[in-house]
């Protein structure tokens, strides 16, 4: 429990060092985490049922040559991976975003250290140490939360391409 | 030639004479009357001194008794001079006698005096800057008379008076470590004076209605122009209606030296000035930011609206004309007969035509995103240029005249990102309805056509 309370503190500290922007950024990671949690589930779970039904339907078909059945297998393609891609371009822009919100931060730490400055005039190294705190935090959240959705912007990415390319792999026309 | 100088000279001199003298005061028909009227007012002249002179001849027995009477004035006075001169020695002495003897009787007492006067200017300093003043305007007064007093030759302190300062001390060493309520006159930022409950933390910081208070050098109570952020006002209040316990609270660590925290806040713009500091650059920032959002709302309405029909007309099998694939398939049910690639154009061609409706927007909106970060930067490249033309006309030498060029500089930086920002997360996701439509326009519109077909 002691540990707990230490961590909150912690945690608190260090929101506070870092200025409003940090809790944007916290905010924007944790909607983006959301996002690909909720794409890795989708992966694992809904898309197989989902391939499966597309699987099923063009199996039932009686005939599978024809330009018809060429263009329904198309939209078919086009209906599972437009499910697929759901959400990808909303997790890249958040990636795009977490660096953006970063120099948000470190312009208004620096317009604060600035400020500090132009009342004090420099002479308090202190006061302007909170501005560069305030300056140097949200860039490193912000590279960090970029980060963390490169890695798993890229994987899922990877993972849809595949999953597109095995769903037209399945839905075969040769018999 | 010659007598043309000669009457120069003549007139000058004739104008010399009648500024002088009065009896030339009408002007003189010809030079030749001129010259007369100057030898008339010779002769007056000249009467005139002699009369002067008998007047000082006939003086001059007069002025004889005058000296001899204030010869005799003199010696009067020297003679008193020299008694007061010795009376003054005398008492010399004495007064010399006298202190003395006040030395011998204070004996250890002067060393007492000697720290009770410092004692009570330490104080008087440190009741001029102290809070508690607030609560106590009055305590003033009496350290002034005793610190006169002290400083007077001829007066001692009284015993009342001792114990008073001794008192005055304890008061402020107690009451700068408690939290009191009281009583007093506040000055709100309008000029109003009101009569409020105030809230003294220690020696730390007065507040009154969760709003901070500063005083000024004659104890009056004045209302922060610019009070501290909304959370540390409701820590105040919350302050101000606790009885009992803890109760947070936030301390300006200044308070005991004057509070300079509290006074530099109120030098450090809000949020509508700084705005107002990103100047012309600012403004069209701003001006763009406002034109993106509502092109963005306005676009998602649009595809929003857009995207229903479509869902409309994917469960309806008849083609519906009010949206892009109820159009592109109507162009399907007219070419019925033809054969599949040749649909396959036609559909294409159709798709081709809706494409431009769908994605308006949308490029001007990746556009705005892209661009407002490089306004902003703009706009802080343009406030440095200002900023060090003018270190360049006044020197570098005040850093604060600087440091606030470029800290309203950066805002226009701030402006722009906070204007990128959304616009990026607008177009996503309008660009993400827009591709929907555009996706089942292209990719399976065709296959509709071939289901609805085989559905018949």
């Amino acid at each position: 429990m002691h540990a707990l309370i230490d961590a909150w503190a912690a945690v608190n500290a260090f929101m506070a060092s870092g200025g409003p922007v940090l809790f944007l950024i916290a905010g924007l990671t944790f909607f983006m985490w959301t996002l690909i949690f909720e794409r890795v589930f989708y992966f694992n779970k809904a898309l197989k049922s989902d391939v499966q039904g597309a699987v099923d339907q063009w199996e039932e078909r009686s005939e599978r040559k024809s330009w018809a059945s060429h263009q329904i297998r198309y939209a078919m393609i086009s209906r599972v991976s437009e499910k697929i891609q759901d959400n990808m371009d909303m997790i890249q822009a958040c990636v795009a975003l977490a660096p953006l919100f970063g120099l948000l931060g470190t312009v208004w730490g620096m317009i604060n250290v600035f400020d500090v400055l132009a009342i004090t005039g420099g002479g308090d190294a202190k006061q302007m140490a909170s501005g560069v705190s305030m300056a140097t935090i949200p860039t490193m959240a912000g590279m960090v939360a970029a980060l963390s959705g490169v890695f798993a912007n890229t994987y899922l990415a990877r993972k849809a391409e595949r999953e597109t390319q095995l769903l037209e792999d399945h839905l075969t026309m040769d018999h | 030639m010659k007598s043309s100088i000669a009457k120069r000279v003549l007139v000058a001199a004739a104008a010399g004479l009648i500024s002088f003298s009065a009896v030339a005061q009408e002007k003189a028909a010809s030079l030749d009357d001129l010259l007369k009227m100057v030898q008339q007012s010779k002769v007056a002249e000249s009467k005139e001194h002699k009369q002067r002179e008998a007047e000082f001849r006939r003086q001059k027995a007069n002025q004889q008794s005058l000296l001899k009477k204030a010869k005799d004035t003199r010696t009067a006075e020297e003679k008193r001079s020299a008694e007061l001169e010795k009376k003054y020695q005398e008492q010399e002495v004495a007064v010399d006698q006298k202190r003395q003897q006040l030395d011998e009787r204070l004996g250890s007492l002067k060393e007492l005096f000697g720290h009770m006067s410092s004692t009570a200017a330490d104080l008087r300093s440190n009741i001029g800057s102290s809070l508690v003043s607030a609560q106590y305007p009055n305590r003033t007064e009496f350290i002034d008379g005793l610190l006169a007093k002290m400083n007077s030759a001829t007066k001692l302190p009284t015993i009342e008076e001792i114990e008073r300062l001794w008192f005055e001390v304890q008061r402020e060493t107690l009451e700068s470590g408690k939290v009191v309520k009281f009583n007093a006159t506040v000055i709100k930022p309008n000029g109003e004076q009101a009569q409020q409950e105030v809230v003294r933390v220690g020696n730390f910081n007065l507040v009154s209605n969760g709003k901070y208070l500063e005083m000024n050098d004659a104890y009056q109570l004045a209302e922060l122009i610019r009070q501290p952020d909304a959370s540390f006002q409701k820590m105040a209040e919350g302050l101000q209606a606790s009885t009992a316990g803890f109760s947070a609270f936030g301390v300006d660590p200044t308070g005991p030296t004057g509070g300079s925290y509290l006074k530099a806040m109120i030098n450090s713009p809000d949020i509508v000035e700084r705005w107002h500091q990103g100047d012309i650059v600012g403004y069209i920032i701003t001006a763009v930011g406002v034109f993106a959002m509502l092109l963005a709302i306005f676009r998602l309405i649009v595809l929003t609206g857009v995207s229903a029909k479509v869902n409309a007309q994917l469960r309806s099998s008849t083609p519906n004309t009010n949206n892009p694939l109820g159009r592109v398939l109507a162009v399907a049910e007219e070419n019925k007969g033809v054969d599949g690639e040749t649909l396959e154009l036609k559909m294409e061609e159709a798709v081709l035509k809706e494409r431009p409706a769908i994605e308006s927007g949308l490029n001007l909106l990746k556009i705005i995103a892209m661009v407002a970060p490089l306004l902003g930067l703009l706009g802080t490249v343009t406030g440095m240029i200002v900023t060090f033309q003018a270190i360049t006309i006044f020197g570098a030498g005040d850093p604060k005249a600087m440091a606030g060029g470029i800290s309203s500089a950066l805002i226009t930086t701030v402006l722009g990102l906070c204007v990128a920002i959304p616009t990026v997360l607008m177009h996503t996701i309008v660009n993400a309805r827009a591709k929907r439509v555009l996706h089942i326009l292209e990719e399976q519109s065709a296959g509709i056509v071939a289901e609805n077909a085989e559905r018949k």
